[in-house]
């Protein structure tokens, strides 16, 4: 039977607790009356995944069984989600690897051979041949690699299809093998609640022209949050584009949910609650620390990329998008939602290593405000955790260190665009047409492993929300000068953290933790 | 007798000069090494005579020290100056003095400064062609004549040079100084020059995009140069130093970059693709028009990587070290030299000089007896925060 | 001193085990306590069972008979027993185990494990673990809750006879209390004879709440009875039955001297008897 989230309130007996940084993680105590969020503790696992699987695939929700909608002679694409789900990756078998086995076994029975499979990747780096591998296991890759496994290109102009206008004025251009086939079996994992369902095709294969109509700050700014689809303009700007998509085109979605075994057995006090950690769990947590802080950088980076989370899957629901979605939407929530009563003065949250960007890469400054600002301070429903007008309180080096192949329009934001300005509606208005239009920019997306040239933009975008809502972000162990380019104030411990939110928060001010990764969403009342 | 800075012959502290200073480590010792190991002695000497009629005396007030002279002590300059060298002789070609003979037209006692080039007027034989055209910078004779072999006063041992109590000098190399202008940017004017002289060797159409690499003294005067004598459109400056930047900003500079961030801004700003060899530094596959070489160093290399097919890189400093010339071949680039200042550009500096915002360029003013500290200075100039270290030989 | 800071923030607030205590608001979330046996096979090696016969020989045995006055009676009765029995006993005081341990024949006391109750000897660790090595006792589960697999019939398995008291506590006034159905069932599955051994006068010595037997050398007496053996088909509550009344009133002549426990009323309803209790005479 596992545990409810809930919020503890930090007391004299509560020990010191866990925050990630980074690449690391520390113990802090807490002042007295903070409080803290727990996520609900990791649902059991599906046992006979296999099992589970198939039956999902022959009784659907809101279609017929896969089966009978496949036919000899018809064009089938199964789409997938890229690398940048789930975090951290998934040891092998994926998940993905497991589902598009069954549905090509299917397809094979029916007798389906003009099968393509696509990454849904959008505006993101495409997948190395390796990561392809990894994603769709070694039998899929040997067969259909390179010729019909491939990334989706958002750039190229010949393999796009507008495929209509939602009343909105917003354009739906995906790419052309998709909208043209007679089945598209997207396969998906839904990792939050702003994952799945309507964004799967009509994102995950979207061009440049269909993306900006929601990828911009007005749009971000309205969406309270982008976890809570109800209240995300985002996705109903998704809603209706997949309205549209509907009419053209069939999609036949599997979604599936993990629970949160995050860590390794290893690191299995990094799961555990604090108070809870036997003798063996302080020692292992004292022996990784260590380390941890002696290996040098590059190094550790290494290391904890190379950790697979033993994730287990809570759901496999298959059929029609929009009914599938409800069902993934409810496991999501209940391996993650924990009620909060009220919103904080202050708001702390400990950065991990990994955001949906720097899979097997680096983590630059641009991409820790999103993950910061944008996907944790998001992880909220009803209202933010912090109140409008306090203070964000964020662990990271922040160190001022880029990956060159991948990000190489996040090192050209760095420099020139955040040193001008770091509001977002500004550098909207200069700057988007620049960075999404700039010929080099294209070539090494469509070439080379690289972010789209308007990337960083978006990721900016994306604490667009949380910089109108906040009045002060403090990086607690941030590199001085790369936090002061982005505009927030960098403290060497917490107490000088609080010290400096003094002037915004004043001296006695509520402070609640999100106590993630695991991933914790905060119901906030 | 009058106290000089004498270089003299010495082959064995030139060659490990030159093997010192060319090694990584070394490179940083350069300082050190000039200021303590390079043949350079503070003397007593008699007084320089006068070689003809036609020359007089000067009493220098202050003499800069240049990057060349900096490449001399540490011995980075090229064997193939020895040819045009009198040893042993008092460097310093950036002077600002005062005459002690009478001249036409220059009465005794008047502050002037100093067109260093020793050309056919001043060596008082025939003009070759280039000087007859007013191009003294390229005159033939410079190993003939009433003096010694020599390229400049600074250079010669017969004329003696800027660094002393006292030189010899020519009517023809001797300009007024204005009394509006200090003497302190005076001591400028003989770069300021150079400058004008290089942003006029090649055609800077309107528009067209310049990149300055290096902001010490040649640089910012280059900059300088190009904002007011030419019709260039945005000049980037890559500097290394704060004050530099500031200073690039104040004359004129669109834009300052850091030399690492350097190929991906002006790519951002002029367009094109970045390429990355598997060996040496990023260049570009597009990039400015014009380029203008001012360090004498390294920047010849940066250069010739930011140039856009076709373009111009232009040779303001003094080049030392090899350098990888296929980007010249590959780009198709005009690879020019300027030396020195010809024409009418002393008389162009010194307008420009008393209108530039030229003030505080000069904050490093040594005696001669502290000369090792004044070319230690001198040699981390852009680090100290200073732009020109020069000396005043009369002080004590 | 990274480490010596680190190892500081992980301890504060932990006890010298490791252990943190629980927040407040956390209580209500607390995983449900896993139930924990204490080990007790150290207890029956080699070199315990020496340093337990020493220690019986050395210190128990002689502090038990120097502080009362014991009576053995029936130990006659024990010399047919071959292989593992299970002995039965009445219970009134902390005395019954010494007293039978140092009175049962030298062969039969190195083979018996006392079954004693898990929450009270088992409870900290130190007093399980003396419990353990002094007595050869294992636990016994005596409240139903947080039922453990009983090592019983591990142990009779393994050849060691077992010492039980079926009241599953000390009495509270003297009287017998019904014996519940477990000694009785493990006779019956396992097919191991069950003794029924009578304490007298151990209550008077040391009743509860006592830690030391009353002064003056009270008088004691350990009466075994013959071995009863469960008969064929014979189920346990008859069985219960039968050993109930053997140790209640048991076949041997009686001593006539005093404080000897009567049944009680519950063991008097169900007995079919007449003349067992004893007069006290004072």
């Amino acid at each position: 039977m596992s545990r409810p989230g809930f919020v503890l309130e930090v007391d004299e007996r509560t020990p010191a607790l866990l925050i990630h940084e980074g690449e690391g993680f520390r113990l802090e105590k807490l002042p007295l009356g903070s409080r803290v969020v727990y996520p609900p503790e990791s649902l059991p696992a599906i046992r006979d995944l296999d099992a589970r699987i198939r039956d999902a695939l022959l009784n659907p929700l809101g279609c017929e069984p896969l089966p009978s909608l496949l036919r000899a002679g018809m064009r089938l694409t199964i789409v997938f989600d890229d690398l940048s789900i789930p975090l951290p990756p998934m040891r092998t078998p994926d998940i993905r690897q497991r589902v598009i086995e069954h549905v090509l076994e299917l397809a094979a029975a029916a007798g389906v051979d003009d099968v393509e499979l696509i990454a849904g990747n959008a505006l993101h780096r495409r997948m190395t041949p390796a990561e392809l591998k990894r994603t769709v296991g070694e039998r899929v890759y040997r067969s259909f690699f390179p010729r019909h496994l491939r990334n989706h290109d958002a750039e190229d102009r010949a393999n796009l299809l507008e495929v209509g206008t939602t009343k909105h004025g917003e354009v739906v251009e995906i790419n052309k093998r998709a909208a043209t086939s007679d089945l598209i079996v997207y396969v998906n994992v839904t990792l939050t609640a702003m994952s799945g369902g309507p964004k799967s095709v009509s994102v995950g294969l979207a061009s440049y022209r269909s993306l900006k109509h929601h990828h911009n700050v007005h749009t971000l700014r309205h969406s309270r949050s982008f976890n809570d689809p109800p209240n995300s303009a985002m996705h109903h700007s998704y809603d209706r584009m997949a309205g549209v998509l509907d009419e053209h085109v069939k999609i036949f979605q599997i979604e599936t949910t993990v629970n949160n075994d995050t860590f390794p057995s290893q690191l299995g006090f990094l799961n555990k609650r604090e108070w809870e950690w036997s003798l063996k769990d302080q020692a292992s947590y004292l022996a990784v620390k260590r380390a941890n802080d002696l290996t040098p950088v590059k190094r550790r980076r290494q290391i904890w990329h190379r950790t697979a989370a033993p994730y287990g899957i809570t759901s496999v629901t298959a059929g029609a998008p929009a009914d599938v979605h409800q069902v993934t939407l409810g496991h999501v929530l209940r391996q993650q939602l924990t009620e909060v009563n009220g919103a904080a003065d202050i708001g702390i949250w400990g950065l991990p290593y990994i955001c949906p960007y720097n899979v097997n890469s680096i983590m630059n400054p641009i991409l820790m405000m999103s993950l910061g600002l944008g996907y944790f301070f998001n992880l909220y429903r009803g209202q933010p955790m912090v109140r409008p007008g306090g203070v964000a309180i964020y662990y990271h080096p922040v160190r001022n260190e880029f990956h060159p192949v991948h990000h190489p329009s996040y090192i050209d934001f760095y420099e020139e665009v955040l040193a001008e300005t770091t509001d977002p509606v500004a550098i909207e208005t200069k700057y988007e047409e620049q960075f999404a239009n700039d010929p080099w920019y294209i070539h090494l997306y469509r070439n080379s492993y690289a972010y789209h040239g308007v990337h960083p933009l978006y990721m900016w975008y994306w604490g667009a929300h949380a910089l109108e809502h906040l009045g002060q972000v403090i990086v607690v162990g941030g590199d001085r000068r790369t936090t002061a380019r982005m505009g927030f104030r960098a403290a060497s411990t917490l107490d000088d953290a609080l010290e400096m939110a003094r002037e915004k928060v004043g001296s006695s001010p509520s402070i609640t933790y999100l106590h993630a990764p695991p991933l914790t969403m905060a119901d906030v009342r | 007798m009058i106290l000089t800075l004498e270089y003299y012959r010495s082959p064995t502290r030139y060659l490990a000069g030159r093997t010192v200073t060319g090694s990584r480590m070394g490179g940083r010792a350069a300082g050190a090494f000039a200021a303590n190991m390079s043949p350079l002695r503070l003397v007593n000497r008699p007084d320089p005579a006068r070689p003809a009629d036609g020359w007089t005396r000067v009493r220098p007030l202050l003499s800069g020290i240049c990057g060349s002279d900096l490449g001399l002590l540490t011995g980075r300059n090229s064997p193939y100056l020895s040819a045009v060298i009198s040893m042993p002789f008092t460097p310093g070609h950036e002077v600002v003095g005062q005459t002690l003979d009478e001249l036409d037209g220059l009465p005794k006692g008047s502050r002037v400064v100093l067109d260093p080039v020793l050309g056919c007027a001043a060596r008082g034989v025939r003009p070759c062609p280039s000087c007859a055209a007013g191009e003294h910078s390229r005159c033939d004779h410079v190993t003939a004549g009433a003096v010694s072999a020599g390229l400049q006063t600074g250079f010669c041992g017969d004329t003696g040079g800027g660094w002393s109590r006292m030189l010899v000098a020519h009517g023809s190399q001797l300009h007024p100084v204005p009394d509006s202008l200090d003497t302190e940017q005076a001591v400028l004017v003989e770069p300021l020059a150079c400058a004008i002289h290089s942003v006029r060797r090649v055609a800077v159409p309107r528009g067209a995009s310049v990149v300055v690499v290096g902001a010490g003294t040649v640089g910012l005067l280059t900059v300088l140069a190009l904002r007011e004598c030419t019709e260039a459109g945005p000049i980037y400056v890559i500097a290394k130093h704060g004050h530099q930047r500031e200073r690039a900003r104040e004359l004129g500079a669109t834009e300052v970059l850091s030399a690492d961030r350097a190929a991906r801004a002006l790519r951002r700003a002029t367009g094109g693709f970045l390429a990355h060899p598997e060996r040496g530094e990023e260049y570009l596959l597009g990039g400015a028009d014009i380029a203008f070489e001012c360090t004498g160093g390294s920047g010849l290399d940066t250069a010739l990587r930011l140039t856009r097919a076709g373009g111009t890189v232009l040779l303001s400093g003094m080049p030392n070290g090899a350098v990888d010339l296929t980007p010249v071949w590959f780009r198709e680039l005009n690879l020019v030299g300027a030396y020195a200042s010809g024409g009418r550009d002393f008389p162009h500096a010194l307008e420009l000089a008393q209108q530039a915002p030229l003030k505080g360029y000069v904050d490093a003013v040594y005696p001669l007896s502290r000369w090792r500290e004044a070319i230690g200075h001198a040699n981390a100039a852009g680090r100290l925060g200073t732009v020109k270290v020069v000396f005043d030989p009369v002080r004590e | 001193m990274g480490l010596m800071r680190e190892v500081r923030v992980l301890t504060a607030g932990r006890d010298w085990r490791g252990r943190s205590r629980t927040p407040r608001s956390a209580a209500a979330h607390q995983p449900p306590e896993e139930p924990y046996e204490f080990p007790t096979g150290w207890a029956r090696t080699t070199a315990a069972r020496v340093a337990r016969r020493g220690l019986q020989r050395g210190v128990l045995t002689p502090l038990t008979w120097s502080t009362t006055k014991p009576q053995v009676e029936g130990r006659e009765l024990l010399d047919s027993v071959t292989g593992p029995v299970v002995l039965v006993a009445n219970h009134a005081s902390h005395l019954d185990t010494p007293l039978i341990l140092g009175s049962l024949p030298e062969r039969m006391a190195k083979r018996v494990a006392v079954g004693a109750a898990a929450d009270y000897f088992f409870d900290a660790r130190w007093r399980a673990a003396v419990t353990a090595l002094v007595f050869n006792a294992f636990p016994v589960e005596r409240y139903r809750s947080r039922r453990l697999r009983s090592l019983a019939p591990r142990l009779l398995a393994n050849g060691w006879s077992l010492l039980l008291f079926p009241e599953g506590t000390r009495s509270e006034d003297g009287w017998m209390a019904p014996m519940r159905m477990g000694a009785a069932q493990l006779c019956v599955t396992q097919g191991v004879a069950a003794v029924p051994v009578v304490l007298r006068g151990t209550y008077a010595a040391m009743p509860r709440g006592r830690n030391w037997p009353v002064p003056g050398r009270p008088r004691v007496v350990v009466r075994y009875g013959a071995p009863l053996h469960p008969a064929e088909g014979e189920s346990a509550r008859a069985f219960n039955t039968r050993l109930g009344q053997a140790v209640a009133f048991p076949l041997v002549a009686r001593s006539r001297r005093p404080a000897s426990p009567a049944p009680g009323p519950a063991a008097r309803a169900s007995l079919s008897v007449a003349t067992c209790a004893q007069p006290r005479t004072g």
